[in-house]
């Protein structure tokens, strides 16, 4: 349940944000041996239902099948908003579900499938994602036809919703402006989130990178059930889809369950083009927001010039390890270990966007002290000081990521779409592979690359002035 | 070893209880990568105070057994973290009222990882200085969750509710607390209770039974534990009603946070007891506040919650909540209809069809969560403490009546033991 997830302190935060450690993995099931260790690697398959690209990952590990649909739309200010409504008015009713507690009890009856709808950004990509995850009905006594239910509500779930004429449900979009500005307004509530998307935001201000996913105040006013419904069906009609598929059932009847229940046309799709990537200006940016907060947020905000369509993006991996990614990295040492400034201390990449931040949480008088000593951890990388242990043990917490991913149905398609986003699909042996390759010159090299390019403060209100500490 | 298998679910534990006390677990996860493994001692914030076999009864400082658990990971060799990474695996801990858990997850190596995980946890080692160190990293853990509103509304509720018992306490104390904590104490805590007898171990993944049982059982045979006598824990009488009917508190945050909920009368249960009171009360709350219920969408369409909005119950041997809420722009209006609405509820009573309804929801629910070797170690752990078994969960959730949720409405349903707990935004922020 919802509630429970704080009633556990941890000795290190492991997320202090969600992370996007990229892999992809097509076609078929393989085992690969690695220095005599088996690995079970997952495959998609993936052919085309129409204009639609239909992902199947045919497995009979887990007791649940996942259905996801990914549409892609440009991250811009004149859509941001409006893409970001939507999931939420999609899962207020349907043509069969037309009332909201009746959707919610179909769920029930469809033995608790757990429906989830969400916006995020990959690079200046705006997704929409829209998901079911329902039992296997070999683990029930009865409910043969459970997947083909769940796959006809996923699909009016999508293309189906409530209208009213050419509109959307009038008091549905009203409720859900009403909740949108609400999930904006609460931005500021996890002080972790909030550091991270102002550091962001400041960055890369004037790049459409700078918008929040959630979207913005300024735009709820205009949006109505009309402009909608108009921007839905442009939406659904022209940009790329893809719909994944994963569970114990084979290409063919995946196929089937999109004919059955996913309308298709033949018509092109837009691409959406990929980020800009900018490379590092040199010159640093100091930041600071001031709230009611007990603890200082100390974030950073790099530009790498290396994404995931590149071929030192496993390099920049390996330098993201070493610093910041795990605890032996030279980040928890440093700051937490040694100086026992911050309970955490890490970094992480955004692998479209080609962005590495830092975050991490300190006493507001300690400001200096930590941001010398997160900069000499930098300037460490750059002259490539880093030990042979340090190289190793990133490598093989790198290789466990990579591999564990393949457990978890929502990492599969995470690390397939990142694949299919950048172009440049890795199967997991291949990446595992190019980690294992990269050497300690190699990480050096992308150490030159990477640009402190913004420090950001989010401090307490006492004090004077704009001063750090 | 022994053998437990689970039909429906088509999954089979293994298990032995070893010469020194040790439970020993263990659940082929074929065709995953990953190797989960937990090594637990069923030793959390809330005991204070005890008697440790044959000595002297303490109390000791609010925020210890956190404070240990981040201790533990320090080695006369280094920290473990280090090796761990060598070694290919993802360490951590956590601390929860009643637990104390140790664990990794990896692809490789697994035996490797397994020795290092029980012999770190069998071996303490504190000096002052990294006594003194550790106060500035915990420290600032809690100043994080000073600013977290979930936490503050959260714990501002178990506050509220409870005048003696420590589930009132912090989990990581408070700076102050922090401060008063030294090795001697540390050791006390330790010797106390990571003895084998107290703790368990769990693997799950893509394992061969035999082999890791006898790797557990040849580590265990090369250690000399006393055989250690019952640890006595000492917790105060703790009344029906509840502390405060309300905490509020002002935070700079967005929107306000309120959470509500009702003090559990009904407790001293363990074992299939337990997961039956549990159950029914589980079920009860989903017909109440869950997203099919008609309360539910009533408040979401009064604009009084949002998507975030849940509940939740937790049930030890001595003592028990259930809690509800989330974000909401008008937490009077929303306390005012839970006032409203729940006399009616309890009066009308669940009917049939409901309960087969969410009877479903959370079979499909738990298969679900069957996925996750994470949950299926911690709550199997979780439940053992409690004197029952998780495989027993699904057969007792489909024997349910509804008589027996009915019962448990009318009785938990209690405004004695109701509180509230509110974080506002601050004014003019």
């Amino acid at each position: 349940m919802a509630l429970s997830f704080l009633v556990q302190f941890s000795c290190w935060m492991r997320k202090p944000l969600p992370t996007g450690i990229a892999s992809s993995v097509p076609k078929g099931n393989i085992r690969i041996g690695k220095r005599g260790v088996d690995v079970t690697e997952l495959r998609f398959e993936t052919v085309d239902v129409g204009n639609l690209r239909v992902h199947v990952c045919s497995t009979d590990k887990f007791k649940t099948h996942m259905m996801v649909a990914m549409v892609q739309q440009e991250l811009s200010p004149e859509t941001v908003t409006l893409h970001a409504l939507l999931p939420s008015v999609l899962q207020r009713g349907t043509r069969s579900y037309p009332s909201t507690v009746q959707l919610k009890r179909k769920l029930d009856e469809l033995y608790g499938a757990n429906m989830f709808g969400d916006v995020f950004k990959r690079g200046e990509r705006h997704i929409l994602q829209m998901g079911l995850e329902l039992p296997d009905a070999a683990y029930l006594s009865e409910a043969d036809a459970l997947l083909d239910d769940g796959a006809a509500f996923l699909g009016e779930l999508l293309h189906q919703p409530v209208t009213e004429g050419e509109a959307f449900r009038e008091s549905y979009v009203k409720a859900e402006k009403k909740n949108l500005r609400q999930k904006i307004e609460s931005l500021m509530d996890d002080k972790i989130r909030f550091a991270a998307h102002r550091c962001v935001e400041e960055m890369c201000e004037g790049e459409p990178y700078a918008l929040f996913n959630h979207g913005r105040l300024q735009d709820l006013d205009a949006i109505d059930p009309q402009n909608l419904y108009t921007y839905y069906q442009e939406l659904l009609s022209s940009r790329p889809i893809d719909l994944y598929f994963v569970g114990n059932l084979d290409t063919d009847r995946a196929v089937r369950l999109v004919e059955n229940h996913f309308p298709s046309g033949n018509g092109a799709r837009r691409e959406i083009s990929p980020a800009a990537v900018r490379e590092g200006a040199g010159e640093v940016r100091e930041v600071v927001d001031r709230l009611d907060v007990n603890q200082g947020k100390l974030n950073m905000g790099c530009r790498t010039g290396v994404t995931l369509a590149d071929d030192d993006y496993p390099a920049l991996q390996m330098y993201n390890g070493i610093l910041g990614g795990f605890p032996h990295s030279k980040l928890f040492i440093n700051v937490r270990e040694k100086a026992s400034l911050a309970y955490y201390a890490a970094s992480r990449l955004e692998s479209h966007k080609g962005i590495l931040t830092v975050q991490s949480g300190i006493e507001i008088d300690n400001y200096q002290k930590a941001v010398d000593i997160i900069r000499e951890q930098f300037d460490l990388m750059e002259r490539g000081e880093f030990t042979d242990a340090e190289v190793n043990q990133t490598r093989a917490m790198l290789t466990n990521q990579l591999k564990e991913r393949q457990d978890r149905a929502h990492d599969l398609v995470d690390s397939h779409y990142h694949g299919m986003l950048s172009g440049r699909k890795r199967p997991l042996d291949q990446m595992i592979d190019e980690v294992q390759r990269v050497t300690a010159d190699q990480v050096k090299a992308v150490a030159g690359k990477v640009r402190l390019d913004t420090i950001y403060f989010l401090r307490d209100k006492g004090g004077v002035g704009n001063e750090k500490a | 070893m022994k053998k437990l298998e689970h039909t429906q679910l088509k999954e089979t534990l293994h298990f032995e209880k070893l010469p020194n006390g040790l439970q020993v677990y263990l659940l082929p996860k074929p065709g995953f990568n990953k190797t989960y493994a937990t090594f637990t001692t069923r030793y959390g914030s809330i005991d204070n105070h005890f008697i440790p076999p044959g000595k002297e009864e303490v109390r000791v400082p609010d925020g210890i057994a956190h404070f240990l658990e981040h201790k533990m990971f320090e080695e006369p060799d280094g920290d473990v973290f280090r090796k761990f990474s060598n070694q290919g695996a993802s360490a951590n801990a956590f601390t929860s009222f009643e637990r104390t858990a140790y664990l990794f997850s990896c692809t490789e190596n697994v035996k490797k990882n397994l020795t290092t995980l029980i012999d770190f946890v069998q071996n303490p080692y504190f000096t002052d200085q990294s006594v003194e160190k550790e106060k500035g990293i915990i420290g600032q853990e809690i100043r994080m969750y000073d600013d977290n509103p979930d936490w503050r509304s959260y714990f501002g509720l178990i506050e509220a509710m409870f005048q003696n018992h420590p589930v009132k306490i912090d989990i990581a104390g408070t700076v102050e607390s922090i401060a008063k904590i030294d090795k001697e104490t540390l050791y006390t805590c330790y010797e106390t209770f990571y003895h084998p007898s107290n703790m368990l171990l769990f693997v799950v993944g893509p394992i061969e039974p035999e082999d890791i049982m006898e790797l557990v059982r040849q580590n265990q045979a090369g250690k000399s534990y006393d055989s250690q006598g019952e640890i006595r824990r000492i917790y105060p009488d703790e009344p029906l009603q509840v502390a405060e009917q309300k905490k509020e508190v002002s935070l700079s945050v967005g929107i306000s946070k309120c959470l509500f909920g009702f003090k559990e009368s009904r407790t001293g249960l363990t074992g299939d007891d337990l997961v039956r009171q549990e159950l029914a009360t589980e079920v009860m709350l989903e017909a109440i506040f869950g997203q099919g219920s008609d309360l539910y969408q009533a408040l979401y369409d009064e604009g009084l919650i949002d998507d975030h909005f849940g509940y939740d119950y937790n049930l030890e041997e001595g003592y028990g909540f259930s809690m509800a809420g989330g974000d909401t722009p008008d937490p009077d209006a929303l306390l005012g209809r839970i006032r409203e609405e729940l006399p009616r509820i309890a009066e009308a009573g669940i009917p049939e069809e409901v309960v087969e309804r969410i009877r479903k929801k959370k079979l499909g629910t738990y298969l679900r969560y069957y996925n996750s070797p994470e949950w299926i170690a911690n709550q199997f752990t979780s439940y053992k403490f409690r004197g029952t078994d998780l495989f027993n969960i699904i057969p007792l959730l489909e024997r349910l009546k509804v008589s027996e949720v009915n019962r448990r409405l009318n009785e938990h349903v209690n405004w004695d033991c109701f509180a509230a707990s509110i974080v506002r935004p601050l004014e003019g922020d």
